[in-house]
C-alpha cells in the first residue's frame, strides 16, 4: 500500500508539468522574464565580478584583480 | 511450502507496476513528439482567418512557389525577417513567387502592432491556437518552408539571419525558373 502512496506522491507533482512548444512562448520571451533583463548591464557586472574575484565567470577568463582586463 | 524466491518475486511484481505506471505518467506529461515536416513531403493544405480580414488558404496559391513563413511579434529574428522577406517577395513576379505567412501570436492586437512598425505586403494567416504549426511540425521560431508549384516542400528554414537571404534567394531562383 505504501508504495501506491508513493507513487501517487511522485505522478501527482507531474500532472503540472507540460511542454512549451515553439510558438507557445510568448510569455518566456518578455524580457522581464531574462536572467538578465539589461545586457549592458549584465556585462559590466560579469567584469567587475571576475576582475574582483579573479575567477571564472561567464565567456570571460580570471582576472588579477587589478579590474584591468 | 512456496518457494521464498517466487514469494519475493510475487511480492515484487506491483511495485513493478507501479514503476511503470509513473515512468509512463511522466512520459506522457513532459515528451510531446512532433512530426517535423521535412523536405520531398506535401505542405498541409490549411485555411485560417487572415490578420487583416478575410481567410487565408494555402490551396489557393497552388501552382506558385510559396515561402510559408511561421512568425510572432515576440520573436526577436522574425523583425529581421518580415522586412527581408517582403524584398524577396519584391524581387520575382507576383505570378511565380508568393510570401505567405502564419502568425502564432495570442492577441491579434500585438501581432497588428508588429507589422505597423514593419509593414509587408503579402498576408498572414492568425492561428492563435497553434493548429497550422502542430501540421507543419515547427520545431523553432521562426521557421519557414519553401513550397514548390505542386505543394511539396522543398527547404525547411529554420532561424533567420540577414545572412541568410542569398541562400533563400538562390533556392527560389531555382525553384522558379526550373517551374517544379
Amino acid at each position: 500500500m505504501h508504495w501506491l502512496c508513493l507513487a501517487i506522491v511522485i505522478a501527482a507533482p507531474l500532472c503540472g508539468c507540460s511542454s512549451v512548444r515553439p510558438w507557445e512562448r510568448e510569455e518566456l520571451a518578455r524580457p522581464e522574464m531574462a536572467w538578465e533583463p539589461d545586457p549592458l548591464e549584465a556585462s559590466l557586472e560579469s567584469h567587475i565580478h571576475f576582475s574582483k574575484e579573479a575567477a571564472l565567470v561567464g565567456g570571460g577568463s580570471g582576472g588579477g584583480g587589478c579590474g584591468c582586463n | 511450502m512456496p518457494c521464498p524466491s517466487a514469494a519475493r518475486a510475487a511480492e515484487r511484481r506491483p511495485r513493478v507496476r507501479l514503476g511503470i505506471l509513473v515512468v509512463a505518467i511522466l512520459l506522457a506529461t513532459v515528451a510531446s513528439p512532433l512530426a517535423a515536416l521535412e523536405q520531398g513531403e506535401a505542405a498541409p493544405a490549411f485555411k485560417a482567418p487572415g490578420l487583416s480580414g478575410g481567410t487565408v488558404s494555402l490551396a489557393e496559391y497552388r501552382g506558385k512557389v510559396v515561402y510559408l513563413d511561421f512568425w510572432a511579434s515576440w520573436c526577436a529574428p522574425c523583425a529581421v525577417a518580415l522586412p527581408a522577406l517582403e524584398r524577396l517577395r519584391q524581387e520575382f513576379p507576383a505570378d511565380q513567387f508568393q510570401v505567405l505567412a502564419v502568425n502564432v501570436d495570442r492577441q491579434p492586437e500585438l501581432a497588428k502592432t508588429f507589422l505597423r512598425r514593419r509593414p509587408v505586403s503579402y498576408p498572414s494567416a492568425f492561428d492563435p491556437k497553434g493548429e497550422i504549426p502542430v501540421q507543419f511540425g515547427v520545431e523553432t521560431m521562426p521557421t519557414s518552408f519553401l513550397i514548390d508549384r505542386q505543394g511539396v516542400v522543398r527547404h525547411v528554414h529554420r532561424g533567420f539571419r540577414e545572412e541568410d537571404v542569398p541562400d533563400l534567394r538562390e533556392r527560389i531562383q531555382e525553384l522558379v525558373t526550373s517551374g517544379r
